[in-house]
């Protein structure tokens, strides 16, 4: 995974970072207008600096760009309403309201999850799991499928690869490509079914089910601060949700 | 949970998440992630492709954003339709395939509609966002736009995928498929 | 009590035509290397599987007879937590054995006492101790993805060894692994013999287990078809016929037209042809 444990997230407690960005999530959603919207995406991408994974918010901004230039798109410039002139364009008042609100709610989203994701220490998760004495199967689930994914998209490679050598036509006309989803998926397909059998007699061998109580190997600090600060995140988040519904 | 699941999930899982990003290189318009939701079903059933599904789409969510967890529940949808025609033999030849899959695209479509103009105001993936523009412009309303946009790409996607997952397992040796008795029985042997 | 004891058993995997195993039955004693051998599909994986009773509990399938795995039927389901621990099973790829959530090898190496709740310090001393055992302290630091296939192996091994078990069952452990890891593996199981485990390993590498083994039974058709020690078996014709092979200077022997019993050493050979 990448290696930010040095990093600040890396020192907190492997559920702090979790439950601050699931906070995040949720304020966004209850997020009212544009300008609380933007709040939390400016207060997201501080927090994220200073904890030292900043390259997040960067990463983020590709899956969001195309995102942003669409709900501009579709709401800015196709809405319909009061029109204002922005920069010589005509564009809808609520429409771009609307735009900025969610813009900045995905921002804050895309940015935290990313982060989490850039500080997340599988050993750590885990540990941090068996040490509350949690279901050792889900962690194993999470823990086993994030450390395959490098494994499987260097073998999904080498296979498109192989049989672009072959001779297989991965470019050309649509239905030339779909024709080519089926070599391309299953060598990885079998591949993966063919190791099931043998990996399921070494996890059984290794008594990996029915764990009762698992040993954490090096369990992480649970300091004072990460305990106030899941505390806090969640009562806000939990605050902001009763305000949007009551209101 | 017995180790023969730990064993089979993470792969299932992997699947889903690695097989969209590959047909994504080959520049096909389709997304694919629900390949190993819909063979975990058939090797061992609906509960088994549920959990692939969920599992994949909070890790996609870890990987690509929160955003996009929601669609999670399509996922489910998937799982139950995938284990419904996995009982009745749906699995048996192409036609059969294709069939069930192009069901589960209306429904998978129709959710992931609602989905995305409830929680994102119209804004999907990027490229039924920009279906969804055109047909703006040519004058449908938000909605409508929404899901006639995204059944399209959702009915050839899961015909494609139950495509792949019918035509894999019935390539399976028979000694392979006997270890797993459901998925003997969606192809019908 | 023999560690592990079958008798008249019968599996079949399901879907397959034939049986891979019928009437078969044998012992496996505590301090004993076992070696079990014969040709391809003779059913001597498939007795190992049994024998752990991941067949048929993960393969699915019919099983017949008696099995007493350290005095448990191991295909019941309250033999788990009893045998949990207590048996080793090693394959041939050890990719496919790893954990899959270890980020290093000495993680890898903690995965099943950590799983079974060892206190930490007892986990730590352990782990130390079975890296030392077949030489990979080295890597401890290592990601177990990384390895060369030998030093994966040995990962593996050592993952198994950790926890001291009383029962080896080891399909073609060596197959990935060169000259010196051979000779590394087998040294090890024969302390752990001496240790008073019941070693029980699958292989067709006569030259490296003839020294180690005590027992040698080769299988044919599912069951064992000759059994005794590996020196008498080796030597004569009979192990030809049933499909396995003998050492390397028994084939030249053999195939230079030599009579049984044939020289299993090079030392064997400079003794008699210079008699």
């Amino acid at each position: 995974m990448t290696p930010v444990s040095r990093a600040a997230a890396g020192r907190l407690h492997p559920f702090t970072p979790l439950v601050l960005t699931v906070c995040v999530a949720v304020l966004a959603v209850a997020a009212p207008g544009p300008q609380t919207a933007a709040a939390l995406y400016g207060v997201t991408l501080l927090a994220v600096a200073a904890a030292g994974v900043g390259r997040a918010a960067l990463r983020a901004l590709v899956p969001l760009a195309p995102l942003w230039l669409f709900l501009f798109l579709l709401h800015a410039i196709l809405g319909e309403g009061d029109q204002v002139a922005v920069l010589g364009l005509s564009l809808s008042r609520d429409g771009l309201a609307l735009a900025v609100t969610q813009a900045c709610r995905l921002g804050a989203i895309a940015t935290a999850s990313l982060a989490l994701y850039a500080s997340f220490s599988p050993a750590r998760f885990v540990d941090a799991v068996a040490e509350r004495g949690w279901s050792f199967s889900w962690a194993y689930l999470v823990v086993a499928t994030l450390l395959a994914l490098p494994r499987f998209r260097a073998r999904a490679v080498a296979i498109l690869e192989a049989q672009r050598s072959r001779g297989l036509r991965l470019r050309g006309s649509l239905l030339n490509r779909v024709r080519a989803v089926g070599p391309v998926t299953f060598p990885l397909l079998l591949g993966a079914l063919a190791e099931v059998d043998e990996r399921g007699f070494a996890l059984e061998s290794r008594c990996a089910s029915g764990v009762t109580r698992r040993t954490p190997l090096d369990p992480p600090r649970d300091s004072l601060g990460d305990r106030v600060g899941r505390w806090l995140a969640g009562a806000l988040a939990v605050a902001a949700v009763l305000w949007r519904v009551l209101r | 949970m017995n180790a023969r699941l730990l064993a089979l999930l993470p792969a299932a899982i992997a699947i889903n998440l690695v097989i969209g990003g590959l047909v994504n290189a080959m520049g096909l318009p389709l997304y694919l992630d629900s390949i190993g939701t819909i063979l975990a079903t058939v090797l061992a059933g609906p509960a088994v492709g549920i959990l692939a599904g969920v599992i994949g789409q909070v890790l996609f969510g870890l990987i690509n954003g929160y955003q996009w967890i929601p669609f999670g529940l399509i996922q489910v949808v998937i799982a139950l339709l995938a284990g419904v025609a996995a009982s009745q033999a749906g699995f048996r030849s192409v036609g059969r395939s294709i069939a069930w899959g192009l069901l589960t695209g209306v429904a998978a479509g129709a959710l992931s509609s609602i989905i995305s103009y409830v929680l994102f105001k119209g804004v999907t993936a990027t490229g039924t966002t920009a279906v969804v523009t055109v047909l703006r412009q040519l004058g449908l309303s938000l909605p409508v736009a929404v899901t006639a946009s995204s059944l399209t790409l959702d009915l050839a996607d899961k015909a494609v995928a139950f495509l792949v997952v019918g035509s894999l397992v019935r390539s399976l040796p028979n000694r392979m498929v006997g270890r797993f008795p459901r998925a003997a029985r969606a192809i019908g042997r | 009590m023999s560690a592990l004891r079958m008798q008249g058993v019968g599996f079949t995997y399901p879907g397959a035509p034939a049986p891979a195993l019928s009437d078969c039955s044998f012992a496996a004693e505590a301090g004993q290397v076992t070696w079990l051998t014969g040709a391809l599909g003779a059913g001597t994986s498939t007795a190992l599987l049994v024998a752990a009773g991941l067949a048929p509990r993960h393969t699915g399938g019919d099983r017949t007879g008696v099995v007493r795995t350290l005095g448990e039927d191991p295909a019941l389901p309250a033999s788990r937590a009893a045998l949990g621990g207590r048996v080793a099973l090693v394959l041939s790829s050890p990719a496919t054995q790893l954990s899959g959530i270890a980020e290093t090898v000495a993680q890898e190496v903690a995965f099943a006492p950590a799983n079974l709740g060892w206190p930490r310090a007892r986990i730590r001393s352990r782990v130390a101790d079975a890296m030392d055992a077949v030489q990979i302290a080295h890597l401890a630091d290592r990601d177990p993805g990384t390895l060369s296939g030998g030093e994966m192996q040995r990962a593996v091994i050592a993952a198994m060894l950790v926890l001291e078990p009383e029962l080896w069952l080891l399909d073609e452990p060596t197959s990935a692994l060169d000259a010196a890891g051979r000779a590394l593996i087998h040294d090890m199981m024969r302390r752990e013999a001496t240790r008073g485990a019941a070693v029980v390993i699958a292989s067709e590498d006569a030259d490296g287990l003839l020294p180690v083994a005590g027992r040698l039974i080769v299988f044919a058709s599912g069951r064992p078809a000759i059994d005794g020690t590996p020196r008498a078996i080796l030597a004569g014709d009979q192990v030809w016929r049933a499909g396995a092979a003998s050492t390397a200077i028994a084939g030249l022997a053999r195939a230079a037209g030599v009579v049984a019993p044939y020289p299993l050493t090079v030392d064997d050979g400079v003794a008699r042809w210079t008699r």
